[in-house]
């Protein structure tokens, strides 16, 4: 919560005036009584203001000063005092409203910068952290969370002068009364601040939980509305319901526990003001009665008064304690983010192109986090400028966990990865990843235009260099043939796209940017071989100097590279070397070619190479 | 991004037909010609829901207003019994002891019966916003696939969580107290029209006064708040789209523009929330004034007819004791007033979310009026399409007068370019998507008179994008068949070939699939995928792309496991991977939405074709 209040500095001037026009509100707000005596008294019962015992100095020289000393109409005192007490009420309800105006733009201040640095904060995360948050619990952080912090703020600045004076200033006035009655408020506030602890301590663990149960209902609400085609395909509509049903069902358990644990405070506080108020009653009556002197009437009535203002602000400042506990449940989920620091720091380091563009020297790797053996094992490969390496291997045996390395998506466990003759954990990752055409396995499109989604790889890409990159992915037959070409609007996710279209976008995103390093994780697995090869070829003819990492399955997809690295089942790599010695050397190359080999008549591997 | 937006979300083409973009989309310009007592009274509809709640609060409610408005008569009464004589205070003690009996009495019954009320309160808010989700989810497993293929998935989130909230709080705290400040004016109204009628019309000169100036700032107020809950939402798919493609953010270094275009809507919101806090700010004071100007009305008509006009008929018997009541009243007129003033953002907000979850709900569902009810045993898995036409778009037509017969027990392929019409193919055959013209059937009965429940059963899919649900592997793969007991569904793993990696992690068939995947491979993902599938133990199977990123090896694997169990069944299957496909007893070649030509491997062979041409050009590309 510290670090929330930190966030209020820059708005202290608006922290600081809208509480002060609270106080002018509720001046204002407190002489509307006088005023109304004044009218009832002086107007319709007709008494004097200048009476000694009845009238009042204020009144009076209000009314001197309007008309002189000579004035007795009855209709004109009642219509100046109500005039009177039409202008304070704007007056006043101009400060309220402009105390909300200024707690509205400091605490809404706070929830932009609060938003804009936890966002930030979240994009220089590395993977393997925002994936551990999940995107269900950053999108609630990041909306309902702030939310709700951005409430408790406006509410405290708005109330947290407003109870402390009524509270302090109703003290003091009980304590001038007598102090018999200030034993009232001596028994009363402590069973208060009891029974406000008590609760508030219960309270506690529940609204952390509350917001816990809130990410699980907008995960399996993500789930089932990103997996709709799967729901569906598999009719486990019901089952997802219940599912649902059952996360649903403990949100509303835990908030309904925490309301039935609040809700004992504001029963027990009227109790308690009640009670205070028999008390007062009673001490009073009862100290008359054994005719004691110096009590009566008046001093009961105001007693009665101060101790049900002191009371309601006491309830008042427990509202704003409530919600503090809220915020602070909320506080601690944003901080989590904001403390989080990126586990992947970047280096200042950079290096301009050299012959060797990658260079894997003795890598092993392990995914974060996890057990057993390696999923890569001291593999030392070295990627020319201009080159083509191909990655070969079964399913699950590493090939996407090698590329990810080279952008930094996770760090190498052992060993070091190069880029340009610089380890890549001393680079600046910015000008790292500026340097990289990385084309994923799930071609990831966002929502917005297929020209917006190929800029993505180079915002200040021309027109013409967007569509000669989308040329060479061999994506600009099919775009063309959209009504909308270029400015077709792609759905999140590229639902409204086929595989194969998804992959070239894809591709042509990363050409658009001219990169050093082209990867391309099993990126057209989705077309067929013809449109590959001409895309393979167009590549080479476009990107003469940029070195190419490319993953795939297809014999037919790798066969051309310069040289093609085969990784073994362990994760290692015990062959990197052209498609011809492959076949000679490696035995899982082999296998592999064989398999597919059978496609085409040509058995047993004997394929006349 | 604004200017972006503003073409998003106005202009920008769809490739999907009809509508409009996302919910915020088109309505972001829009004025809201929103019917509000509509989304009211479904609002009331649902808290109607749980009745016997609502009873007891509204009646409790009545009781304390009671016991409020009693209470200060009560202590009245006590300190009344102080009285001033001869220059001194006496007390007639005993009658002040029983009136503060009678007060504790009371009040502790008012304590109770006000924990009471907090407790119901609490349920029925609480009650009525797990039915609003609850409902809403149901609505949304049956939406159809188009609607969440066209909206963002973020802002149908927010709907869930954010909205669903606001109204949660709304009704937790706004009806007990427009409850009781409605009762109270209404007591108060009365004791005023009993005391003087003619005084009780001029003070109601004020009350249009107050409803048509409540109505002009309500409806700025349900704008703002409104944009308030749209910004809520875009601000949430913003979040979700970008942490979920995370990885492709990073890669291309977006992270600053991701953040400075958060922040331009982080930006908007606030200033949205700005204005509509200081809208809901202005309500308070604005009725305290309306109030005064009722008192001092009050008090200068009341002077008038009582010293002007003391005998005509409409200024008779209004004493100094009537004046002094009907201030008194007005007074107490004040607080329900500014009771409500209070809850009157946090019901605009409420409305405002209930508007957007009703505006989900209102969508179309998924047309599903089938009667011919089939199960697994009596299909034969003929299946037959017939003049199919259909486009995404009016005038784009994916398929053109497409028509196939497929034998039950076959295998079928699906061949084709790249957006050639293959998994359209699929869509219509799921029931995805409806075929503007043309109708597909099994065994002869229209699949459109198929509950889509019985269709949907009889069919497995594999999908390009494997989706996987973050839970143990073993709940993932059981998702095809929940009875499945755990060697089914290790069967199924090992048919796939996925039982080999599976049983190589740590945790086996326990390991959670993480959010984002990192702990599988795209080719694993796809393992599973089919064993779910297999799993399921459907009559038609159909494979989409479904081995796109498992090796050669593996896959040859899977086929063979695969023979025995597909016996009798029909299948799809759609690669670009001619070995997937070879074995197929029929190969349909798609050529811009029409079949191009269809045969065995052998036939389309000799046929030298398109599949010729293909096929041709695969081999020479392996064999230069």
């Amino acid at each position: 919560m510290k670090k929330m209040f930190s966030y209020l500095k820059p708005y202290w001037l608006c922290a600081v005036i809208s509480p002060l026009m609270m106080i002018l509100e509720v001046v204002a707000d407190l002489s509307l009584p006088y005023l109304m005596a004044y009218i009832v008294n002086y107007g319709i019962m007709g008494i004097d203001v200048n009476d000694p015992n009845e009238g009042s100095a204020l009144a009076g020289r209000i009314l001197q000063t309007l008309f002189g000393s000579d004035f007795s109409q009855v209709t004109i005192i009642i219509i100046t005092f109500g005039v009177l007490m039409l202008l304070i009420t704007l007056i006043g309800g101009f400060f309220g409203t402009f105390s909300a105006y200024t707690s509205a733009k400091a605490a809404h201040g706070l929830g932009y910068d609060l938003r804009r640095d936890a966002y930030g904060k979240i994009m220089s995360l590395s993977i393997e952290q925002t994936d551990k948050f999940t995107t269900g619990s950053l999108v609630t952080r990041m909306t309902n969370d702030i939310s709700v912090i951005v409430d408790f703020f406006e509410m405290l600045l708005k109330g947290f002068v407003r109870s402390p004076m009524f509270i302090i200033g109703g003290t003091i006035m009980i304590l001038t009364l007598d102090l018999t009655f200030s034993a009232v408020l001596l028994c009363a506030i402590p069973a208060l601040v009891i029974v406000i602890a008590c609760v508030l301590i219960r309270v506690t663990p529940i609204y952390a939980r509350v917001q816990k149960k809130l990410d699980k209902v907008n995960s399996v609400v993500g789930e089932n509305v990103g997996g709709a085609r799967v729901v569906k395909a598999f009719v486990r509509e019901d089952y997802e319901c219940s599912r649902f049903d059952k996360a649903n069902e403990e949100l509303k358990n835990e908030n309904y526990r925490s309301l039935k644990t609040m809700a004992i405070i504001s029963p027990m506080l009227t109790i308690i003001m009640n009670f205070s108020v028999i008390a007062v009653i009673y001490i009073g009556g009862f100290n008359i009665y054994i005719e004691n002197a110096g009590f009566n009437t008046g001093d009961i009535m105001a007693a009665i008064t101060y101790i049900t203002q002191v009371i309601n602000s006491v309830m008042m400042a427990t509202n704003i304690f409530q919600s503090i506990l809220r915020a602070g449940a909320s506080a601690k989920r944003v901080n989590e983010v904001l403390e989080t620091e990126p586990i992947i720091k970047s280096g200042n380091g950079e290096s301009s192109c050299k012959d060797t563009a990658v260079s894997f020297r003795n890598v092993s790797f392990r995914y974060p986090g996890t057990q057993g053996r390696p999923v890569l094992k001291n593999i030392n490969i070295d990627v020319k400028k201009g080159e083509t390496l191909a990655v070969i291997g079964s399913t699950g045996c590493g090939k996407s966990s090698l590329a990810c390395l080279v952008p930094r998506f996770y760090d190498a466990t052992e060993g070091e990865v190069l880029v340009n003759g610089v380890n890549v954990k001393d680079w600046d990752i910015e000008k790292l990843r500026a340097k990289i055409g990385y084309v994923m396995q799930k071609s990831e499109l966002f929502s917005d235009t297929i020209e917006g989604n190929i800029r993505w790889g180079n915002p200040d890409a021309s027109h013409e260099e967007v569509i000669s990159a989308a040329k060479t992915a061999q994506a600009d037959d099919f775009i063309s043939g959209f009504a909308e070409g270029y400015g077709t609007f792609v759905a999140e996710k590229g639902a409204s796209l086929s595989g194969g279209q998804k992959q070239r976008i894809s591709v042509a995103r990363a050409l658009v940017r001219k990169p050093e390093i082209l990867i391309l994780d099993d990126a057209t697995s989705a077309l067929d071989l013809v449109t590959e090869a001409k895309l393979r070829s167009a590549i080479k003819e476009k990107a003469k100097d940029t070195a190419v990492i490319m993953i795939a399955q297809r014999i037919a997809s790798v066969m051309e590279a310069d040289r093609i690295a085969v990784i073994e089942n362990d994760g290692s790599v015990l062959h990197v070397a052209p498609h011809e010695q492959l076949l000679k050397e490696s035995s899982t190359y082999r296998d592999i070619y064989d398999s597919q080999m059978r496609e085409y008549g040509v058995k047993g591997g004997k394929a006349n190479v | 991004m604004s200017e972006e937006n503003k073409k998003r979300t106005a202009d920008m083409p769809n490739i999907r037909p009809g509508g409009p973009r996302g919910p915020m989309g088109a309505r972001l310009n829009a004025e809201r010609p929103k019917n509000t007592r509509q989304t009211l009274g479904k609002l009331f509809k649902y808290i109607g829901k749980s009745r016997a709640v609502l009873t007891a609060l509204l009646t409790l409610v009545l009781v304390v207003t009671v016991i409020d408005i009693a209470g200060p008569k009560l202590q009245q009464q006590a300190i009344d019994t102080i009285r001033f004589e001869d220059g001194r205070f006496t007390v007639d003690f005993d009658s002040m002891r029983f009136y503060l009996v009678l007060m504790g009495i009371i009040f502790a019954v008012s304590g109770v019966l006000t924990y009471m009320q907090s407790l119901l309160s609490a349920k029925l808010a609480q009650n009525t916003v797990y039915r609003l989700r609850r409902d809403l989810f149901r609505k949304i497993s049956k939406l159809p696939i188009k609607y969440t293929d066209d909206h963002r998935h973020g802002d149908i989130m927010s709907t869930m969580t954010n909205d669903a909230e606001n109204v949660s709080n709304a009704v937790s705290q706004t009806i007990t107290t427009l409850f009781s400040a409605v009762m109270t004016l209404i007591g108060v109204g009365v004791m005023m029209i009993y005391y003087s009628p003619i005084m009780t019309l001029a003070a109601l000169v004020t009350i249009p006064v107050t409803i048509v100036f409540s109505a002009k700032l309500g409806r700025f107020m349900r704008k703002y708040f409104a944009d308030q809950q749209k910004l809520l939402g875009k601000l949430n798919s913003h979040v979700e789209e970008m942490v979920s493609g995370y990885r492709t953010v990073a890669a291309y270094g977006r992270e600053k523009k991701a953040v400075s275009d958060f922040a331009e809507s982080a930006g908007k919101l606030r200033a949205c929330s700005i204005k509509a806090r200081v809208c809901g700010a202005v309500m308070g004071p604005v009725m305290n004034f309306l109030g005064n100007l009722q008192y001092v009305i009050l008090a200068a008509l009341g002077g008038i007819l009582m010293i002007k006009f003391p005998d005509s008929p409409v200024g008779a018997g209004i004493t100094v004791g009537t004046i002094q009541a009907m201030l008194t009243y007005s007074k107490k007129f004040t607080h329900p007033i500014n009771m409500i003033a209070n809850q009157y953002s946090t019901l605009m907000t409420a409305l405002a979310g209930a508007e957007r979850i009703f505006a989900v709900m209102d969508s179309e569902d998924e047309t599903d009026n089938g009667t011919k009810s089939v199960s697994a045993e009596e299909v034969g898995g003929n299946i037959e399409f017939e003049n199919i036409n259909f486009g995404y778009v009016a005038d784009e037509p994916v398929l053109k007068n497409f028509s196939l017969s497929v034998k039950s027990g076959q295998k079928i392929a699906l061949v084709g370019a790249t957006g050639s019409g293959k998994t359209t193919v699929i869509n219509l055959l799921m029931r995805f998507y409806e075929p503007q013209s043309g109708r597909i059937t099994i065994d002869g009965t229209d699949i459109r008179d198929i509950p889509k429940e019985d269709l949907r059963h009889l069919i497995s899919i594999v999908l390009q994008d494997t989706v996987l649900w973050n839970d143990t592997i073993r709940s993932n793969i059981k998702y095809g068949n929940l009875s499945a007991s755990d060697e089914q569904t290790e069967k199924a793993a090992d048919t796939a070939m996925a039982a080999r990696f599976i049983e190589r992690l740590p945790e086996g068939y326990d390991t959670v699939i993480s959010e984002g995947g990192t702990n599988l491979s795209q080719g694993q993902r796809q393992l599973l995928a089919i064993a779910r599938a297999v799993l399921a133990d459907p009559k038609i199977l159909i494979l989409d792309e479904a081995t796109s990123s498992v090796d050669t090896r593996t896959e040859m694997n899977i086929q063979k496991a695969m023979i025995n169990l597909m016996k009798g069944r029909t299948s799809f299957i759609i690669a670009h991977r001619l070995s997937t496909i070879r074995d197929a007893d029929v190969i349909v070649v798609l050529k811009d939405g029409v079949i191009a030509e269809a045969g065995s491997h052998e036939t389309l062979i000799n046929q030298g074709g398109e599949y010729f041409k293909l096929y041709s050009r695969q081999s020479a590309g392996l064999a230069t």
